[in-house]
């Protein structure tokens, strides 16, 4: 029973969540570009705005580079560039108490600023809250991990998610790993499962094409026929 | 030379009464939407005000627009790396409080609510929130000078003058400024927007926010120094003026233009050399801008150019206009209009007449030499910082013409002895100043609107077009 569980928790959760990420995106992007954007409130409350949207943005941004790096980087790939895991394990750490912080100091700024303000209360819709909650609750479980449930993830749940883009996750990788982590992997699975459907489309939108392409944009309104 | 063509306004001040006719089929027609109802693709403001949103004129606080610096340009808020490392929260985005808390009334309370000691009232409720609140701001704000004695002290355009002489009711003056989008050449807007959603139309110059695109950034909003786009707080995009483009196409004025019952609008086409626009926008002297800008504006009768026009695939139906153009004859041959703030840089192409007003009291007999005009309560030095960057030699100039038309039609209809004398002191010819006088007092339809109709089934594929652009959620446009 425990088998099954974990079988589906760790082999097959993944990969709906994954295929709902993916397809979800597609079916939003080719149906409803009119509203893939961020939905920003800085127009209706500006000044409230500031310091916990940057706070959680930059917070999050490094904390997702490091969860990219740093699990999908094999160790022994490392070790060959001479970064053992005991390195990599306290830059993890440290970086990760820093940003986890940050992106959780934020978070709950925002999380007031949207409850508490009027205007941006007023404009709120459910997916807007859910989705800051859920926010809120995987920032800071990955957070409180990294502060008080020191666990040896280069060697368990690191090869576990290379196991999931190698289509081969090994379940038991996860069985000794405590359920603070295994929460806050299932509720990152499930929030990448929900980003389609929520503001969070923006992340893919980031306008590294400005810096390609002249200031002004001139645009003819058909092709002209040959 | 690279010649486009451009669709461009002039508004007529001298004639402006602001009554706002030509805010309503507007917001009738583009913003009569949930998010968009604070938004004035066109309003009216009073000057001397602070206008709509607060204080748009102040760069030093708004920092839209452009600034030059060793002859080169730069976004004044910041080039693309700032902008993309903030962009998490844009500082100069004006709050909806600058333009106004959106509300509605409760008129449902007006025959819902029970018999009682009051008459019942319908409250303001913000359309934000839904909760009763008091009005402290408006879009029209300082109508008709209403509370300018307390905000007109902000007036960027009182820069040299003693404001606090024209803040007093002896000296007050006032005229109306419709605004719209520019369209500018050079736009602030286009320049800010990290996605590439803002576009310049390649065939007749209308700025436009391609809705699919517009990821909700807001660098246009606070790029843009006549605060022209605005951001919808519902759908998290911009919009903006769309010069009421489905209306050009087919050759109809914009609705702004159409209903104005002051006949103060002008619509028409001006070809411009688009490889000089970069080079006009970033000479060094503020001042010098205008005159850089009306370079770069080509004449349309000018056989070389039409030559090379017909040449670059200009239709023939846009050359025809140009040359009719009520736009090219204000702003270039007769030297009539003004391009609002030039400092700001971004070449606009809605232009301005100054407007003329009465004389002070008093003055205007007690020293014959000097030129009367210089007794306008309106002070030149007003205008000029509105209009040409403060250069007031153009201003007088156009003021002393308007002046010279008035005389000379005088002496023409009520003393039945033309003088052409007026008409010689300001430059003008008889046939110039009946131009004038047909163009800017009798102002026929046909003559204030001269707008080429995009015959599209003759140059293009509407096969390939079929379905596309509708104006609300179409599909992108193709992208050259």
């Amino acid at each position: 029973m425990e088998a099954l569980f974990s079988k589906l928790v760790f082999q097959v959760f993944p990969y709906i969540a994954l295929t709902v990420f993916v397809v979800g995106h597609s079916y939003r992007y080719y149906t409803d570009r009119y509203h893939w954007n961020s939905k920003s409130s800085e127009l209706i409350d500006r000044d409230s705005l500031k310091v916990g949207i940057t706070m959680f943005h930059w917070g999050i941004i490094f904390t997702f580079f490091g969860h990219f790096f740093g699990l999908l980087t094999p160790q022994n790939f490392l070790n060959k560039l001479g970064i053992t895991a005991g390195m990599h394990e306290f830059v993890a750490l440290y970086t990760g108490m820093l940003f986890g912080t940050m992106s959780f100091v934020g978070l709950l700024i925002l999380l007031r600023r949207r409850l508490g303000k009027d205007r941006v209360h007023a404009t709120s819709s459910t997916n807007d809250i859910a989705l800051l909650i859920l926010l809120v609750i995987v920032v800071f479980l990955g957070t409180y991990n990294s502060y008080f449930k020191r666990f040896d993830v280069l060697y368990t749940i690191a090869p576990w998610i290379r196991g999931i883009v190698t289509l081969n996750p090994d379940q038991g990788l996860m069985a000794p790993v405590p359920w603070s982590y295994k929460i806050h992997i299932l509720l990152a699975l499930a929030l990448l499962a929900f980003s389609p459907f929520t503001r969070l489309v923006h992340i893919w939108s980031v306008p590294v094409t400005y810096f390609l392409r002249p200031y002004i944009s001139v645009r003819r309104r058909f092709v002209d026929i040959p | 030379m690279k010649i486009k063509a451009q669709i461009a306004m002039v508004m007529n001040l001298d004639k402006c009464l602001g009554c706002h006719t030509c805010s309503i089929p507007c917001k009738q027609v583009w913003t009569n939407r949930q998010g968009a109802e604070y938004m004035w693709f066109n309003n009216v403001e009073t000057k001397p005000g602070i206008g709509y949103p607060r204080k748009w004129e102040n760069q030093e606080i708004h920092k839209g627009g452009w600034q030059e610096s060793n002859s080169k340009l730069r976004l004044r808020a910041g080039g693309r790396l700032k902008k993309f490392a903030g962009i998490f929260h844009n500082p100069d985005l004006p709050r909806i409080d600058d333009y106004y808390e959106p509300w509605t009334y409760d008129y449902g309370q007006l025959t819902s609510c029970t018999s009682g000691q009051r008459q019942p009232t319908a409250r303001p409720k913000s359309a934000i929130t839904g909760r009763n609140m008091d009005i402290n701001w408006g879009p029209n704000w300082e109508d008709d000078l209403a509370g300018v004695n307390e905000t007109g002290v902000e007036d960027t355009n009182f820069s040299g003058l003693e404001k606090e002489i024209y803040l007093k009711f002896k000296d007050v003056f006032m005229f109306h400024i419709p605004r719209i989008c520019e369209h500018c050449l050079n736009p602030a807007c286009v320049a800010s927007c990290p996605s590439g959603a803002l576009y310049k139309r390649d065939e007749d110059g209308i700025v436009l926010v391609d809705q699919e695109r517009c990821r909700g950034w807001r660098y246009c909003v606070s790029g843009c120094p006549y605060k022209k786009v605005y951001f919808n707080w519902t759908e998290g995009r911009s919009e903006k003026c769309l010069f009421c483009y489905p209306r050009i196409e087919s050759g109809l004025p914009t609705l702004c233009a159409h209903s104005c019952v002051g006949r103060i609008r002008y619509i028409g086409a001006i070809l411009y050399d688009a490889d000089r626009i970069c080079s006009a926008a970033s000479v060094s002297d503020d001042r010098q801008v205008y005159k850089s800008h009306l370079n770069i504006l080509l004449n349309p009768y000018d056989l070389e150019i039409v030559r090379e026009a017909e040449a670059q695939g200009i239709p023939e139906t846009i050359l025809q206009a140009a040359r009719r153009s009520p736009v090219y004859k204000l702003a270039v041959e007769w030297g009539l209009a003004f391009p609002p703030h030039p400092e700001f840089r971004t070449l606009p192409m809605v232009w301005y007449v100054p407007p003329l007003s009465p004389l002070i009291v008093g003055m205007e007999e007690s020293e014959v030499n000097l030129d009367k005009s210089d007794f306008m309560r309106i002070p030149f030095q007003y205008l000029a910082n509105l209009l040409s960057a403060g250069d007031e030699t153009p201003i007088r100039f156009a003021l002393k013409r308007l002046m010279a038309l008035r005389k000379f039609m005088r002496s023409v209809r009520v003393e039945h002895h033309p003088d052409t004398q007026v008409l010689d002191e300001a430059q003008m010819t008889e046939e110039m100043a009946q131009e004038m006088y047909k163009l800017l007092a009798i102002a026929k339809h046909d003559d204030r609107f001269v707008i080429p109709a995009t015959k599209r089934a003759d140059t293009e594929n509407m096969h390939d077009g079929r379905g596309i652009l509708g104006f609300s959620q179409g599909s992108q446009p193709v992208i050259d």
